[in-house]
């Protein structure tokens, strides 16, 4: 038997560990090819993001065992994941052809 | 309990903080003894205890020595896995690269290179298969160390800050981020919630000492501290962020990562292949001495601390020479690169950028390779801040809810205590051990490294299973004692360390300190009889209160693990 508030906690700590992880992954990939595009060099960007995307994902992970609905968690992590990581992929794909 | 937004950053500091906070333990404890890796090298290898030296002449001294370095057996079998058919004789393989590296703390130097092999790798994504040599070498005399002498410094105790010896699937790496991430969260957490915890210990009567003083060490230790545990768990996650945590560019956005390097090569000139036409070595010391004078130039001159030649033999060969930092908060840099066959400079690399320069300094601040003996023991008094931090952690924990385990017969408390007992004192009888274990066993004996290894894990288990066996007390709300017997097992062990090493070597600390003064060797010793004193102190104290009372009490826990932790 697993009780609700065992499930409960468990949801939180998936969203927080990896849908977390997930938006800042997607959201590093959006930073990265957004600003080769504005002509920045690849490894700026990409050391410039590292040192962001740690910062974006403690406030994200606090924020998942913070809120009220769980539901508004999942879509924005999920759903803000997969929105940049098509973005990006779109960007790198006109950058490279 | 996430009906408020304090109870639920709570929840995350006391449950979080805890599970993680074992992982924590090993990483502010072995981060703190990486501090001095290189002395505690010096220590358990006796062979290598001189003065640290510079980059040895490449033409006089090292040229011999890569010409005898063969392919390491260990990653011959590695490769072996990756490849189809068998691999050629390694006497016969090519050396393609290579490396040596130093810095100022370092006596002996660390060399190795990639062999060429002709065999297809199994998955073709695993292009550029080469097998590695590695060594250590004597640049006094050009010999190269026993592949036995285990550096317990920086080949043991720093990769256990990190990645915890799990090598499968970069399971360690994965763990100790996860507890970073854990780390920088029980921090903010911990700002949050502390006002509300100190209200509510004010009004829990009965325990009020023992909870007091180990919540005003565990406030203490955090927040005194809370900018550099902030600190190296952020940069822990930065320095690993673009291999390992996010590693962007080997996947995601590979197709981009792959058109920069492109660009980039034909930008800088340095030959991605080979060209497939030999050609000599021109005299990599008159390179050496071209770039000390750019570095001089330049206003900043300076030792190297990187040497690198790739496509070795080739046309396209060429040889980058780095900077070392010893002088400043950064790593090996400034590198200028030359032709291998001609020795002019093909490219002189520019100052950083901005962004470059806030990440070197915060990795470099991390892994400070600078020289700066002061900070270096502040570095180790932060480390063992954090562990202190983290140890109270587990007794507020513990003292909070064993008398309710007790009444309702759980066994909880008694599990984390175990625990606790495991990664505090034990912790530090597994790291001492080896040392014991690293005198006692002979210089000769053959995988000498590897048997310390394995006393370093049976000193831990055993510490465990004593710590789970005399745990019970704990479930009647009363003291372990494994706390007790484990510090003067400690203490006995620091002790015999220090005789070992004076027995052994004749190193001792008259000597060390005063007559042939020889600090690397002279700070373990002084730091091994510092813990003994101290695990000795406590564990009278402790054993002073189980007999003063009938219903003993934690009352110098928090303070227990304060002293077992001010080891070096």
């Amino acid at each position: 038997m697993i009780s609700q508030t065992a499930l409960h906690i468990t949801n939180r700590i998936i969203a927080a560990f990896l849908g977390g992880y997930a938006f800042t992954w997607g959201l590093s990939a959006l930073a990265i090819t957004t600003m080769v595009t504005l002509g920045i060099d690849f490894h700026e960007a990409e050391t410039g993001m590292t040192l962001v995307a740690f910062l974006v994902f403690l406030a994200l992970f606090l924020w998942t065992f913070a809120a009220a609905s769980m539901l508004r968690v999942w879509l924005v992590l999920a759903g803000g994941a997969a929105v940049m990581m098509l973005i990006a992929t779109m960007l790198q794909n006109s950058l490279v052809s | 309990m996430f009906n408020s937004f304090r109870m639920s950053m709570g929840w995350v500091h006391t449950w979080l903080g805890l599970v993680l906070g074992f992982v924590l333990m090993i990483c502010f404890f072995f981060g703190a003894l990486s501090v001095f890796d290189r002395e505690i090298d010096r220590w358990a290898i006796p062979d290598t205890r001189f003065e640290p030296q510079p980059m040895p002449s490449f033409d006089e001294v090292l040229k011999p020595v890569f010409d005898e370095l063969k392919p390491h057996p260990t990653d011959m079998a590695a490769t072996q896995q990756r490849v189809i058919g068998d691999l050629p004789d390694p006497d016969t393989m090519p050396l393609k690269s290579l490396y040596a590296y130093t810095t100022h703390r370092d006596p002996v130097l660390r060399i190795g290179g990639e062999f060429g092999i002709p065999n297809e790798p199994k998955d073709p994504a695993d292009d550029h298969l080469h097998v590695h040599g590695w060594a250590t070498v004597n640049p006094t005399t050009g010999e190269t160390l026993s592949d036995s002498a285990l550096k317990i410094g920086s080949d043991w105790f720093y990769p256990m800050h990190f990645n915890l010896h799990l090598r499968w699937n970069m399971l360690g790496y994965w763990i100790v981020g996860v507890a970073a991430l854990v780390l920088l969260a029980a921090l903010v957490t911990g700002v949050i919630i502390h006002r509300k915890l100190f209200r509510e210990f004010f009004t829990f009567r009965p325990w009020k000492h023992v909870l007091r003083s180990s919540l005003d060490l565990h406030n203490v230790t955090g927040v005194v501290a809370l900018p550099f545990h902030f600190f190296f768990a952020f940069t822990a996650l930065v320095i690993f962020a673009t291999n390992i945590y996010l590693p962007l560019s080997h996947t995601t956005l590979k197709p981009l990562h792959e058109q920069h390097e492109k660009l980039e090569a034909e930008r800088t000139g340095l030959p991605h292949e080979e060209s497939g036409e030999a050609a000599p070595l021109a005299s990599v010391d008159a390179m050496v001495a071209e770039a000390k004078r750019r570095w001089a130039e330049r206003d900043m001159p300076g030792e190297v601390g990187y040497l690198f030649m790739d496509h070795i033999g080739d046309e396209n060969s060429y040889v980058s020479i780095y900077r070392a930092g010893s002088d400043r908060v950064a790593l090996v840099g400034e590198g200028i690169h030359f032709k291998a066959s001609t020795g002019e400079v093909i490219r002189e690399e520019p100052p950083r950028s901005v962004v470059a320069s806030i990440d070197e300094f915060l990795t470099g601040l991390h892994l400070q390779h600078f020289e700066h003996w002061m900070l270096r023991w502040l570095y180790v008094f932060g480390g063992l801040l954090g562990a202190i931090c983290i140890a109270t952690g587990f007794i507020l924990f513990v003292e909070k809810r064993k008398a309710r385990h007790a009444k309702a017969g759980s066994q909880g408390s008694r599990i984390v205590d175990a625990m606790a007992v495991t990664t505090v004192t034990g912790m530090v009888i597994a790291a001492v051990s080896m040392l014991v274990a690293n005198r006692i066993l002979p210089a000769d004996l053959a995988g000498k490294g590897q048997w310390e290894q394995t006393v370093f894990w049976w000193a831990w288990g055993l510490a465990f299973l004593h710590a789970a066996w005399r745990s019970s007390p704990v479930a009647k709300a009363r003291v372990n004692p494994a706390w007790r017997e484990q510090s003067w097992v400690l203490a006995a062990l620091s002790l015999l360390a220090v005789v070992m090493n004076w027995v052994t070597t004749g190193d001792h600390l008259i000597k060390t300190l005063f007559t042939d003064t020889y600090w690397a060797v002279a700070g373990v010793d002084l730091s091994l009889i510092a813990t003994a004193l101290i695990a000795m102190l406590v564990a009278r104290k402790l054993g002073a209160k189980a007999t003063e009372t009938v219903k003993p009490k934690r009352g110098k826990s928090a303070q227990h693990n304060k002293q077992v932790n001010a080891y070096d």
